[in-house]
């Protein structure tokens, strides 16, 4: 039996602009348009307009929102003022990642959380269930969209919509309207290139979508799918959950002790990663950038240094930047090599070698 | 889509073209469409020997690899050497400069137990799966 797929408001305007639908989450989405290569060079030189309403959106609220989130979350939420934003994570009793996430604060007592589409029913539990002394009050918005416009020419089409988006730093949020509906406009994305995010009312989903669309294509620019997302957030060495983070990893292998702040107080999952930095890293998902552009790594693709097997790629594309193939791999023991070190990935049979780079692969930024 | 009439095709999506006595083969305009972006072809050396049905290359797209099936068992002649620097020439061209091979067949015969473009375009309005 065909699962029933979620359906975004903005189904028919990307059938009538042609795009490949395909199953994502749960969720019909978009997957490409004119072609992944076209749409990666559009945001990467121009700018491209993506529908994400399949991420999760909530909004915890109340004088009891801060310190919920604290126990749940792995980074400093008190760090972040009104109008900042923050990527975290959750984490489970061992440590391993359930969800990577990004909390807004739109208010000293208000805050907003988009996680994975896969996920966001589980983190609406995970949030349901945290004590918490005082009151706290959750909002699931699934009555609302998610669009996102990324690229060098992205901030002239926001700030024509949204005069707020002015002189937004990356990172930070503010809020707007649009025909009489509530805003969200924030300085992030997933691609690398400067760009903003927008959450607002499904019911002004289209009139937003055709505004902006023509706006893009006035900037040279096109509608993009999740197929473009994904090759653009390899190439800036984002993991995606799902494909490089799930629970049997802990956020110390998944280079993720940046967004995590152990010293901030109890949080889930705390323990086990001071007892891992005691013991020493099992794995660490490393960049591995290939040297034969015929050589294109793939998830599970196995990881060699010599005749040793040292670990397993988790996504791996053609980088249309690089025209080279890039990988995420996990390999271990974590210290099995070094930034440098030359590897070998199994692709059907035949060995590619590859070089251990940081991330990320290719020179952008989104700042 | 194009389904030109003066091919074959094979329900793995290949067409054959015949040229004097040789076979042009390449990817159907279905294949590439199903593909996306090809990022890389890898193609037998010329003199190597191929067979029907067994893979005689692969396709590499952006989002995933797929093996070329031979539509007939023979010889290589040629290789598109314009791929290797231009791959995205499959999606563009598909039946013209983006053909794969030229293949020198023992039996030129064995064609005849192809699709033809109206077999193959009902093979593909019916999903374009075998079973």
């Amino acid at each position: 039996m065909e699962p029933i797929l979620r359906r975004t408001p903005l189904e028919d305007e990307h059938v009538a602009l042609g795009a490949k639908l395909g199953p994502f989450a749960g969720w019909s989405m978009p997957i490409e348009y004119a072609g992944v290569l076209a749409e990666h060079r559009a945001v990467r030189e121009r700018v491209g307009l993506f529908d994400l309403t399949h991420l999760g959106k909530v909004e915890v609220v109340g004088p009891g929102a801060l310190e919920l989130l604290q126990g749940v979350v792995t980074n400093d939420v008190a760090r972040i003022d009104v109008g900042q934003a923050q990527y975290n994570l959750v984490l489970n009793e061992g440590g391993g990642v359930i969800e990577d996430l990004i909390v807004y604060r739109l208010g000293p007592e208000r805050f907003f959380v988009v996680p994975n589409a896969a996920n966001a029913e589980r983190v609406l539990q995970i949030l349901a269930e945290a004590p918490a002394e005082r009151l706290v009050h959750l909002m699931y918005h699934q009555d609302w969209c998610f669009l996102a416009v990324q690229g060098p020419r992205s901030t002239a089409i926001v700030v024509e919509v949204f005069p707020e988006a002015a002189g937004l730093a990356f990172m930070r949020c503010a809020e707007s309207e649009f025909r009489r509906r509530p805003v969200i406009v924030t300085r992030s994305g997933y691609t690398g290139e400067v760009g903003f995010e927008l959450f607002t009312y499904q019911d002004v989903a289209v009139e937003l979508w055709r505004t902006l669309l023509e706006a893009v294509r006035a900037s040279d620019g096109d509608p993009c799918g999740l197929a473009a997302r994904d090759i653009l957030r390899l190439e800036m060495g984002y993991p995606l959950y799902g494909q490089d983070l799930f629970e049997s990893s802990t956020a110390l292998e998944a280079g993720l002790g940046w967004a995590v702040d152990l010293d901030k107080g109890e949080f889930r999952g705390r323990a086990a990663l001071l007892r891992q930095l005691e013991e020493g890293l099992p794995s660490r998902l490393r960049g591995l950038r290939m040297h034969e552009r015929r050589h294109i790594p793939r998830a599970h693709y196995p990881v060699f240094l010599g005749d040793q097997l040292i670990g397993e790629v988790t996504s791996g594309t053609f980088s249309p930047l690089l025209h080279t193939g890039i990988a995420l791999a996990y390999l271990w023991p974590a210290d099995v090599v070094d930034v440098g070190d030359e590897v070998e990935v199994d692709i059907r049979g035949r060995r590619g070698k590859a070089t251990v780079v940081r991330t990320p692969f290719v020179d952008r930024s989104p700042r | 889509m194009e389904f030109p009439d003066d091919l074959r095709y094979t329900k793995e999506h290949e067409w054959a073209r015949r040229e004097n006595g040789r076979v042009r083969v390449g990817i159907t305009d279905y294949a590439q469409d199903a593909l996306g972006d090809v990022v890389y072809v890898d193609l037998p050396e010329v003199g190597a020997r191929v067979r029907a049905n067994e893979p005689l290359g692969e396709v590499e797209s952006t989002k995933s690899v797929s093996d070329v099936y031979s539509p007939i068992t023979g010889t290589i002649l040629e290789r598109n050497a314009a791929l290797e620097d231009r791959p995205e020439l499959v999606n563009a061209q598909p039946y013209g400069d983006g053909w794969l091979v030229v293949i020198q067949p023992d039996d030129p015969s064995e064609l005849d137990g192809l699709l033809d473009a109206g077999g193959y375009r009902a093979f593909v309005e019916a999903g374009g799966q075998e079973g």
